[in-house]
């Protein structure tokens, strides 16, 4: 089993309520039913997305031992793409229009692209992409290895169709819902305002600076 | 007739401002207190800002200010940032406990973590299922680190009388 990488970006989410224990074959049969789906000899433009494991990247096998990464469930989401290469076509256009002596027309351009992706997608390999997630069941936490908004949103969709369970992003406010703060402070933080800090302006003459108190008074 | 959003807005959109004023008050103590944050459960973490800062744009119409490289915390452009109120984006950040360190840049208004650097793989690691449990619970402490740190960012920051008090020791550090 290759180890997870020590470096990178990270997001972090919480969930409430009860969702399955990742030793258990449950847990295990759930990502299967999510498994990652080839599109390598798809004919079409396509994404695909789903379970694979660290040891596995095919998606066909689920063992426990596989998803085992200490503290932590290791989840790997993988995400498959695709696509007509966008310079393909426009070498063939730019080819097209010269043997023409003029412009295509929006219908033959729309003809050629559509000829382009019958003859070359099926050749056409996809783009691969592993994410990695470290789930704290414990905890209710899960640690995401990527920072990119698409790929977050891929992942919070997948783990939902999984786990029928909805992940909440960390952010200043949700952060701080798990901070362990008491009631009140978790009701000031939600009702909470920026600070405007004072500002000095470039001055000879020294005075007496407001207090961020009498600042904040006069806001 | 009315337009609803179509989604609630989240907590980045709505506090981010927390999350940029906690960036500074990390720069204000590891400047006035030396960096050392004694936090619940007997843990003590130094914290030290490295070598990135970008400080938030006050309005729409005004630019993002980035320092790289050195001890941009040290430079003037810095202090001049701080005085006219400025708060910090994001910063990249050295965490300390004990013999482990992390290197990470934090994103305030998220807090979204980026370029994190785990502490080396531990002495006693010998095979690969080793070094990812090892990983994997230095992930999770640099997790539990920071929000540990925003924990008690808030704990003073949402304080009865904050603004007289610590509060204010902070803005006279900005004008200094």
């Amino acid at each position: 089993m290759p180890s997870i990488r020590r470096s990178g970006g990270a997001v972090a989410f919480f969930w409430q309520g009860k969702m399955l224990d990742p030793r258990d074959e449950a847990f295990a049969a759930a990502l299967q039913q999510r498994r990652f789906r080839t599109i390598q000899d798809a004919a079409s433009e396509e994404v695909s997305t789903g379970w694979v494991t660290a040891v596995d990247p095919t998606g066909d096998s689920f063992a426990i031992e596989d998803l085992d990464a200490g503290l932590a469930t290791w989840l790997r989401m993988r995400i498959d793409k695709k696509q007509l290469p966008r310079k393909w076509l426009q070498i063939h256009r730019d080819v097209a229009e010269k043997a023409k002596g003029k412009k295509l027309s929006a219908k033959e351009r729309r003809e050629l692209k559509d000829d382009l992706m019958d003859k070359l997608l099926p050749r056409v390999l996809p783009t691969i992409n592993m994410v990695d997630a470290l789930l704290y069941h414990d905890r209710r936490t899960l640690i995401l290895l990527n920072t990119s908004k698409s790929v977050g949103e891929s992942f919070h969709q997948l783990f939902f169709q999984t786990f029928q369970m909805p992940l909440e992003k960390s952010d200043p406010l949700q952060l701080g819902f798990q901070a362990g703060l008491d009631p009140e402070t978790m009701h000031k933080l939600q009702r909470a305002e920026p600070i405007r800090w004072p500002k000095s302006e470039p001055s000879d003459e020294p005075r007496r600076r407001t207090t961020l108190a009498e600042q904040e008074q006069h806001a | 007739m009315k337009h609803e959003p179509k989604t609630a807005p989240s907590g980045a959109e709505t506090h981010g401002f927390l999350g940029e004023e906690f960036l500074t008050w990390i720069w204000f103590r590891w400047e006035t207190e030396g960096g050392e944050f004694h936090l619940p459960g007997g843990r003590v973490v130094g914290v030290a800002l490295d070598d990135f800062l970008t400080f938030s744009a006050p309005s729409d119409d005004d630019t993002e200010q980035t320092l790289r490289h050195g001890l941009p915390t040290r430079t003037e452009e810095a202090r001049t940032a701080l005085r006219q109120g400025r708060r910090l984006r994001r910063a990249r950040m050295i965490v300390a406990e004990g013999p482990r360190q992390w290197s990470v840049t934090v994103d305030g208004a998220s807090l979204r973590l980026s370029g994190a650097k785990m502490p080396e793989d531990a002495e006693e690691c010998e095979s690969e299922n080793d070094r990812t449990a090892d990983r994997t619970a230095n992930w999770l402490a640099l997790h539990e680190l920071v929000q540990s740190l925003y924990g008690m960012f808030l704990r003073e920051r949402l304080a009865d009388g904050y603004l007289k008090s610590a509060g204010e020791k902070q803005a006279h550090w900005m004008q200094q």
